[in-house]
C-alpha cells in the first residue's frame, strides 16, 4: 500500500513537471473508516468508507495553484493535471509563492510515534457491538433516559507526499473512539442532554466503553435543574475538554497569515509577557501517541519540538514558506501539533475546593472572537462554585470580554490535561472573567 | 417520463440500467424493504486574492456513489469514489449488511421523474473559462480599496460549484439534478491611528457568472466597507438580560437555531428535540408563521429534488403561532405516516441523508419597524452575524453578533459589536412581541452543521422584538 501511494505521487508530480510546471507537490491519502451507532436497543446505523485522493500544489513560472480529485483513473488523472497547469498559466505572478526550500526537509526524526496499533486495524464487529451493547445497557439505568446513543468509530489512514525538490515521505496511523450522549425527560418538554466521548490512536489508551457511558449518564443527569444564574464579575474555572476551544481561538492570532493580514491581536507581541507566567505551553509534534505528532508537517518541514509560550512570554509564531517570506522571517512550521501545558500541582477538583464564587465551564454553546482585537464572546454551561463547592448547574449564560486581559487573569493551571485531544489544556482557572446571565 | 439509458448522467457517471437495477439488488440481498443509490459529481474552482494578486488558484473534482439500505429507521451505508460496476456492488453488499436475512430482488425497470428547476442558469460553471472569473475578483478587490483611505488589507474569496446527482431508489424512480453555486466574498481590515478592525461580507447564490454584475458585486463589498467602519465606533453592550430587536434579513438565524433544527423529524422521532411534545400546539403569537421553503428561486437554500429524490418543498412549520409539521426525511417521513417535505439532504456520496432546513424565515407582520424600535426603552437591535448553534434537547441556542445597535429611549443610539446570544427556543417564541411588514432573505454563505455534515442554507425574518429574556453576552 505505501509504496502505491509512493509511485501515485511520485507520478502525478512526473506529470505535472512534463506538462510545464517548475515544480510540484502532490499527496495522495487512503482512509478507511467504520461507524457503527447504536440506539436504545438496537443498532441504528453501520457506516463504512473507504476513501482516496489525490491533492497537487503547482508552482508553474512564478504562479501558483492547488488541486484536488477522487478520480484516480490514470487517465483522469492525466488530463486533471494537464488542465491545472494549463489554468495556472493565466494567474498572476506571485514573488513570494516559492516551493519550501528543500534544507528544511533535513534531520527528519524517525523516533516511534506509535501512531498506529494494529489491534484497531483488525477490530472484529463483534467487538464493537459488544461494547455498543454494554454501553447501551449502562445508559439505560435510569428511567429519566428518553433516549441513549452510542457510537464506536474506528479507522486508519496513510499519506504519501512527494514533491519535485527532493522530498519523500509516507505518515500513517489509527484512531479508534467511542461514547455515549444521553437525553433525560425533565418537565413537561424539557429533554437535558450531555455526553462523553473518547478518542485515541491505540485502543489500550481509551478507558472501558462502561466508564465512558457512565460519564456520559452522570453528566446527564447532572444537568436536570440547571437555571441561569446573575451577571457579574466571578472567577471562571476551564474545564479540560472546554479549554481547547479557547486555545485554539487564541493560537489562531499566531499564524503568520493572521499577522501578515494585519489581523492578529498578537502581532508585535513576541518576547512580550501576554499571559501570566502559569503559562507555559510546548508544541510537541514528537510526544509518543499524540494525536497530532508528525515527522512532518504539511510542507515537509521536519518536526521539532517548540516552546511557543514561556511562563507567560511569546516565544513563536506558527509561520510558513509563503507568508514568511512575505514578512521576511524564517518558516518555523504553519500548523501547531499537539500543545502541552507545564501542569500546576492540583486537578479540577483541587482548584475548585480554592474559589469562593465563580463557575466552572464544562462546555461552549456557540460564541467566537474577533482575532484581530481579541475580543471574545462565548455562551457555556457548566455549573456555580460557591465557597469551594461544586453547587447546581447552569444554562443560558455567557461570558465576555479580550484576550489580552483573560490570558493576563489566568491565576491556576491544572495538572489534568485533555488526553484525548491534541489541544491538551488542563483545568485553567481566570479571575475577574465577565459573566452574563438574568 | 425518460429512461436512465438516454439521460446523460448516465454517460458521465458511466453506468447504465443493468448496473444500477444489479447494485440495488445488492443492497437489498439481505432483507432491507428499501435501498438508494445516490450518483454525485461535482466541480469546484476557488481563487483567493490577498495583498492585490490572486495568490492561490484551486480546482476540485468529486465523484463517487453513495448506498444505503434501510430497514425500519436502521440503515446500512456505504460508498464507492470508483464508479467500476464491481466497486459499486461491493459497496452494496456492504450496505445491505445492515440487514440479516436473505432476499431475493428481481430487478425492476427505471421510471424518471421530471421535477421544475428554481435555478435555471444560461451556462454551467463547467462551461465557464478561468479567464472570466479573474476579473470578477480583482475587480472586488479594486472596488474595495478605492471606499475607503483607512483601509490597509482586502482579501476577496471565490467559489463555485458544479453538481450534478443521479438518485435511483428501490421504487423504481430515478431523479436527476444540476446544481449551481457560487460565492463571493470580500474581507477588510482597516486601520485608524493604530487601532485596527475587520469584517466581512459574502453573497453566495445557485446563481451562474451573469448574476456577478459590477452592481452586484460592489454591493458585497460595501456591505464589508460599512460593517468594518463602523466597528471603530462601536462598544460591548452591557450583560445580561433585556429585549433584542433582531433586524430583517439575517437575524433569522434565530429561527435556523431556536426552532428549525428542533422541528428536524429525526431528534423528535427519536424524542430527543425539546419540540417532540409540542406538535399542535400554540407556541407563538397569531401573527408568526414560519415557514422552511426549497423554492426560492436562486436562493442559497433552494433544492428542485432533495438527496433522496423527493421533489422539494414549501414546508410551513408554525402557521398562526401553531406548531404546524416537522421536517421529515423518508425514514421520519414513514414512522410518522406523514408525506415528505423533500427535506432529506446529505453532505456528499460520502454522507447519509437526514431532515434538515434548506431557506427558513418567518412571514411578515403586523408592525412597522418605526413602531418597533419606538417599543424598547433598553436593548439592542441585531444587525450582522457570524455563527449560531443549537442544544436541541435543552432548547438552548446561540447566535454570535457581529455588528449591533443600542437601543435607549425608543431610539437607535451607539453601535456594539461582538456579543453572543444565548436563549431558550420556546421561550424566545413566546416573547416574540412584534414583527414588521419587511421580511427579506439574507444571501450571505451560510452553511449548517449537523452529525458533521454541511449543507447551504439560507435564512430570513421580518423587524422583530423579542421581548426581556434572552442573554447579551456583554460586558458591565
Amino acid at each position: 500500500m505505501e509504496r502505491e501511494l509512493l509511485q501515485q505521487a511520485e507520478q502525478a508530480v512526473e506529470q505535472a513537471r512534463r506538462a510545464g510546471a517548475n515544480n510540484a507537490i502532490a499527496r495522495v491519502r487512503d482512509e478507511n473508516s467504520t461507524e457503527y451507532t447504536y440506539r436504545d436497543g438496537n443498532i441504528e446505523q453501520v457506516q463504512q468508507s473507504a476513501t482516496r485522493g489525490l491533492s497537487i500544489q503547482l508552482y508553474v513560472n512564478g504562479r501558483y495553484s492547488t488541486h484536488q480529485t477522487s478520480d484516480l483513473r490514470a487517465a483522469s488523472v492525466a488530463r486533471f493535471i494537464e488542465d491545472a497547469v494549463a489554468l495556472t498559466q493565466h494567474l498572476a505572478e506571485d514573488p513570494h509563492r516559492i516551493i519550501p526550500d528543500s534544507a528544511l526537509y533535513a534531520n527528519r526524526p524517525d523516533t516511534d510515534l506509535q501512531s498506529d496499533d494494529a489491534l484497531v486495524r483488525d477490530l472484529p464487529r463483534e467487538a464493537c457491538i459488544e461494547w455498543l451493547k454494554k454501553m447501551d445497557a449502562v445508559t439505560h439505568t435510569d428511567d429519566r433516559v428518553v433516549s441513549a446513543t452510542a457510537d464506536v468509530y474506528y479507522g486508519w489512514n496513510t499519506s504519501a507526499r512527494v514533491s519535485s525538490n527532493g522530498f519523500s515521505g509516507i505518515q500513517n496511523g489509527t484512531s479508534i473512539g467511542y461514547g455515549a450522549s444521553v437525553t433525560l425527560k425533565e418537565g413537561e418538554h424539557g429533554r437535558p442532554e450531555d455526553h462523553r466521548y473518547v478518542r485515541a490512536h491505540h485502543l489500550s489508551d481509551l478507558p472501558d466503553p462502561e466508564t465512558v457511558a457512565r460519564e456520559g449518564l452522570d453528566r446527564a443527569i447532572s444537568r436536570l435543574g440547571s437555571e441561569k444564574a446573575p451577571s457579574g464579575r466571578a472567577t471562571m474555572v476551564v474545564d479540560p475538554e472546554a479549554g481547547g476551544r479557547l486555545i485554539g481561538a487564541i493560537w489562531g492570532a499566531l499564524q503568520a497569515h493572521s499577522i501578515q493580514q494585519n489581523r492578529s491581536f498578537l502581532a508585535d507581541k513576541k518576547d512580550a509577557q501576554i499571559a501570566s507566567s502559569l503559562l507555559t505551553v510546548t508544541d510537541d509534534p514528537l510526544m509518543v501517541r499524540g494525536l497530532a505528532s508528525r515527522h512532518y508537517d504539511g510542507e515537509g518541514i521536519s518536526a521539532k519540538r517548540r516552546c511557543v509560550v514561556d511562563q507567560g512570554v511569546l516565544q513563536m509564531y506558527y509561520v510558513d514558506t509563503y507568508y514568511g517570506r512575505k514578512l521576511g522571517w524564517e518558516p518555523t512550521t504553519g500548523t501547531s501539533s499537539n500543545l502541552v501545558f507545564a501542569p500546576g500541582d492540583k486537578d479540577l477538583n483541587g482548584l475548585i475546593a480554592e474559589i469562593k464564587d465563580g463557575f466552572h465551564v464544562t462546555s461552549w454553546l456557540g460564541g467566537n472572537a474577533d482575532t484581530t482585537t481579541g475580543d471574545f464572546s462565548y455562551g457555556f454551561r457548566g455549573f456555580r462554585i460557591a465557597n469551594g463547592r461544586k453547587m447546581g448547574a447552569v444554562s443560558e449564560m455567557n461570558i465576555a470580554g479580550n484576550f489580552l486581559d483573560l490570558l493576563q487573569n489566568l491565576v491556576a493551571v491544572g495538572n489534568d490535561p485533555n488526553v484525548y485531544s491534541s489541544l491538551q489544556s488542563p483545568t485553567l482557572v481566570f479571575d475577574n472573567v465577565a459573566f452574563s446571565g438574568k | 417520463m425518460h429512461t436512465l439509458e438516454t439521460h446523460p448522467f448516465a454517460t458521465l457517471f458511466g453506468i447504465d440500467e443493468s448496473v444500477v437495477a444489479q447494485a440495488l439488488s445488492e443492497a437489498m440481498s439481505r432483507g432491507a424493504e428499501f435501498a438508494d443509490l445516490y450518483f454525485q459529481h461535482v466541480r469546484t474552482t476557488s481563487l483567493s486574492l490577498e495583498d492585490g494578486i490572486i495568490s492561490r488558484a484551486s480546482t476540485g473534482v468529486d465523484q463517487g456513489v453513495g448506498i444505503r439500505a434501510v430497514i425500519g429507521d436502521q440503515v446500512g451505508y456505504a460508498f464507492s469514489e470508483s464508479l467500476e460496476a464491481d466497486a459499486i456492488y461491493v459497496a452494496a453488499r456492504t450496505a445491505a449488511a445492515i440487514a440479516e436475512g436473505t432476499k431475493n430482488v428481481p430487478p425492476q425497470h427505471l421510471q424518471g421523474r421530471d421535477v421544475d428547476n428554481y435555478y435555471a442558469i444560461d451556462r454551467g460553471w463547467d462551461e465557464v473559462n478561468i479567464t472570466e472569473r479573474l476579473p470578477l475578483v480583482q475587480s472586488a478587490e479594486t472596488m474595495t480599496r478605492a471606499m475607503d483611505p483607512s483601509i490597509e488589507k482586502v482579501s476577496v474569496g471565490w467559489m463555485d460549484r458544479d453538481e450534478r446527482v443521479l438518485i435511483v431508489t428501490s421504487d423504481g424512480v430515478f431523479s436527476t439534478d444540476r446544481r449551481p453555486m457560487a460565492t463571493l466574498y470580500c474581507s477588510v481590515t482597516a486601520n485608524k491611528n493604530g487601532v485596527r478592525q475587520s469584517n466581512g461580507a459574502s453573497v453566495s447564490r445557485r446563481e451562474g457568472i451573469d448574476y456577478f454584475t459590477e452592481e452586484n458585486i460592489r454591493e458585497v463589498c460595501h456591505k464589508a466597507v460599512d460593517r468594518t467602519m463602523i466597528l471603530f465606533e462601536a462598544q460591548r453592550p452591557p450583560a445580561g438580560e433585556m429585549p433584542v430587536v433582531l433586524a430583517a434579513g439575517a437575524s433569522g438565524i434565530l429561527l435556523h437555531e431556536a426552532i428549525g433544527h428542533g422541528l428536524e423529524a429525526d431528534f423528535n422521532r427519536k424524542g430527543t428535540s425539546i419540540y417532540a411534545t409540542m406538535m399542535n400546539e400554540k407556541v407563538a403569537p397569531d401573527f408568526v408563521t414560519i415557514v422552511d421553503d426549497g423554492l426560492q428561486e436562486n436562493d442559497r437554500g433552494a433544492l428542485n429534488i432533495d438527496d433522496e429524490g423527493q421533489a422539494t418543498s414549501c414546508t410551513t412549520l408554525i402557521e398562526n403561532g401553531v406548531l404546524k409539521s416537522y421536517l421529515h426525511d423518508r425514514i421520519s417521513a414513514k414512522h410518522y405516516g406523514v408525506s415528505p417535505t423533500g427535506s432529506g439532504r446529505r453532505e456528499s456520496f460520502r454522507h447519509v441523508p437526514m431532515p434538515r432546513m434548506r431557506s427558513t424565515y418567518m412571514l411578515d407582520g403586523p408592525h412597522s419597524r418605526d413602531e418597533i424600535i419606538r417599543a424598547v426603552d433598553y436593548g439592542i437591535i441585531a444587525d450582522t452575524f457570524t455563527n449560531g448553534q443549537v442544544q436541541i434537547g435543552a432548547g438552548d441556542f446561540t447566535f454570535y453578533i457581529k455588528n449591533g445597535w443600542l437601543i435607549e429611549g425608543g431610539e437607535i443610539t451607539a453601535p456594539i459589536k461582538d456579543v453572543n446570544i444565548i436563549g431558550n427556543g420556546p421561550e424566545a417564541l413566546k416573547n416574540v412581541v412584534m414583527a414588521a411588514g419587511d421580511a427579506v432573505l439574507d444571501d450571505g454563505s451560510w452553511t449548517c452543521g449537523k452529525n458533521g455534515q454541511g449543507v447551504p442554507v439560507s435564512m430570513g425574518v421580518p423587524t422583530m422584538l423579542v421581548e426581556k429574556s434572552m442573554t447579551v453576552g456583554g460586558v458591565n
